[in-house]
């Protein structure tokens, strides 16, 4: 089985430490590709300037409070995408807004997770998207 | 003899009768005069100002307070119209009400609830509260009117009206921080607290005895600042957001907490006695969270090695419903009993019993949200008994 690709869109280098850790003992083989804001995400996505060898990701774990363009309209940009929008969000983020829960369901963010505080919490968390969004649910080819 | 010419007798009688009369109309004056002494006193001493017009709207009394309040000599008032006394913008009303008022008279207060102004001889005016009653005199009726200088009344009320708004608004600013200041502040701590949790992981025992030892201390200070913003962050989301108020079954509140809290209640072996419970009208979330804290601490601080009873039951007051939870724990001496209820407050070591001390200043707020009470009655060492007082309410 090749490796999946995971698109990480965090702005907080302790965070993406944190995931790769892990990601790294993680049952399934993947690849995380990382950047820090929305621009560079949806660049990322459409194979834009550096990106242009970008893979296609499997799935995306989507920061909401990011610079310049920030998780919420990145959302918005990705589900109103027709090349992009069947790829799963997880929106991973330590709002505790219920607005911005809303916001996120109502932008077809596929789920929304708060990160645990607890790093045994955190590390489990991540693990449990690896294996629900990997290896559980079956998505279109 | 005359005809005409009455009899002693008849004259006699005549001329008693005549003194009798006198005597009546002396006696009737002297009524009068003290009535009139009587009225002119009581103007005199009255702290209003009173006015008094004929139903021509013609000014016919006043009393000295009157002519201080406008400035006007008795003389210079006497005979003019009411209305010298109203402001400009005022006068057209004044005189089309008068008129209706005459017709049909009644005691009442003019202007309640309304900005009204009276004017003084040099042109300026002040805020006045003014009563008016009908007067039926021998020359016909007149009406009698009070007036107040509410200058300072209404200042005072403007100064309270400003305080509470600056208040309220410093209120909702320290409610804001506080919970914008958690927020941010777990943030960073998340950081701290997650890589001394995988410094710990990874390097204890591979570099020395004072390094795990460090290591360890800071792993716990980390968990216990979590802790304490996390409490910090739901004691001010209680009151922050409006919370709908809804029809609210006890009976299912205490299930759930019995639920939420089976971890708990299973290791301590604790016996949760809920008797019938009514239905309130309140916040769905913070009774929940207000019940879970208060049978979470009657299990916390159950006696060492004994199996904790707690009970929980209701009492319909005059209006509104008593719940009590009543615990057979340590309890807590007296002297405590609304200490307890302070954010921050412990009552023991962390070491003996864990906690940040904001669980009862939760519950206390919660109360305070609902228009209620929370007290705790307790001797030390003999359990304690937490009683809740929520008033009859309309959901919202």
């Amino acid at each position: 089985m090749s490796a999946v690709e995971i698109l990480l869109v965090e702005d907080n280098p302790g965070d993406v430490r944190l995931t790769k850790e892990a990601l790294r003992d993680g049952r399934v083989k993947n690849n995380l590709h990382v950047v820090v804001d929305g621009v560079a995400a949806l660049a990322f996505l459409r194979k834009e300037g550096e990106y242009h060898a970008a893979p296609r990701p499997d799935l995306i774990l989507l920061d909401l409070n990011l610079p310049r363009k920030n998780g919420r309209e990145t959302l918005a940009e990705i589900k109103s995408d027709p090349e992009l929008r069947t790829i799963p969000v997880v929106v991973l983020t330590t709002s505790m807004d219920e607005q911005d829960v809303l916001r996120a369901y109502e932008f077809n963010a596929n789920c929304y997770i708060n990160k645990p505080v607890d790093l045994d919490q955190f590390l489990q968390v991540i693990r449990s998207i690896e294996d629900f969004w990997l290896t559980i649910v079956r998505l279109p080819r | 003899m005359n005809d005409d010419q009455l009899s002693r007798d008849e004259l006699l009688l005549e001329l008693r009768r005549c003194r009798e009369r006198i005597a009546d109309l002396e006696h009737t004056g002297v009524r009068v005069q003290s009535s009139e002494a009587l009225f002119g006193g009581l103007l005199e001493a009255a702290p209003d100002s009173f006015v008094i017009v004929d139903a021509t709207g013609t000014v016919r009394l006043v009393n000295p307070q009157a002519e201080r309040m406008f400035g006007y000599s008795e003389g210079e008032l006497i005979g003019q119209p009411i209305e010298v006394l109203v402001p400009d913008s005022a006068r057209a009303a004044h005189a089309r009400q008068r008129t209706t008022y005459s017709e049909q008279p009644a005691s009442r207060r003019m202007g309640i609830g309304l900005q009204l102004s009276a004017r003084r001889k040099d042109g300026s005016e002040f805020p006045a509260e003014i009563s008016l009653s009908p007067l039926q005199t021998p020359e016909g009726r007149m009406i009698i009117s009070a007036i107040r200088d509410v200058s300072e009344r209404r200042e005072v009320e403007r100064q309270l009206q400003r305080q509470a708004e600056a208040l309220a608004a410093s209120n909702d600013q320290l409610q804001q921080f506080a919970y914008v200041a958690s927020h941010d502040l777990q943030e960073p701590l998340r950081m701290v607290s997650s890589y001394l949790q995988l410094l710990s992981r990874r390097y204890t025992g591979k570099l020395d005895a004072d390094a795990d030892e460090f290591i360890g201390f800071a792993v716990d200070g980390a968990k216990r600042m979590q802790a304490l913003i996390q409490d910090l962050l739901a004691y001010s989301r209680v009151g922050s957001g409006g919370q709908a108020f809804t029809q609210v079954d006890l009976n299912d509140t205490l299930a759930r907490v019995q639920r939420d809290l089976k971890m708990a209640i299973d290791e301590s072996g604790a016996d949760l006695q809920v008797e019938r419970l009514p239905v309130i009208v309140g916040q769905l979330t913070y009774v929940v969270q207000l019940f879970e804290n208060l049978v979470g601490n009657a299990i916390k601080f159950r006696r060492p090695g004994q199996k904790p009873h707690i009970q929980v039951r209701a009492k319909r007051l005059a209006s509104g419903w008593q719940i009590a939870v009543q615990d057979d724990g340590i309890g807590l001496e007296p002297q405590y009993a609304e200490r307890i209820f302070q954010i921050f407050q412990r009552l023991h070591t962390r070491q003996e019993y864990p906690g940040t001390g904001i669980g009862l200043a939760i519950c206390k707020r919660i109360m305070d949200q609902h228009g209620g009470e929370i007290r705790v009655q307790s001797q030390s060492g003999s359990g304690a008994t937490f009683l809740l007082d929520f008033p009859d309410r309309r959901a919202s």
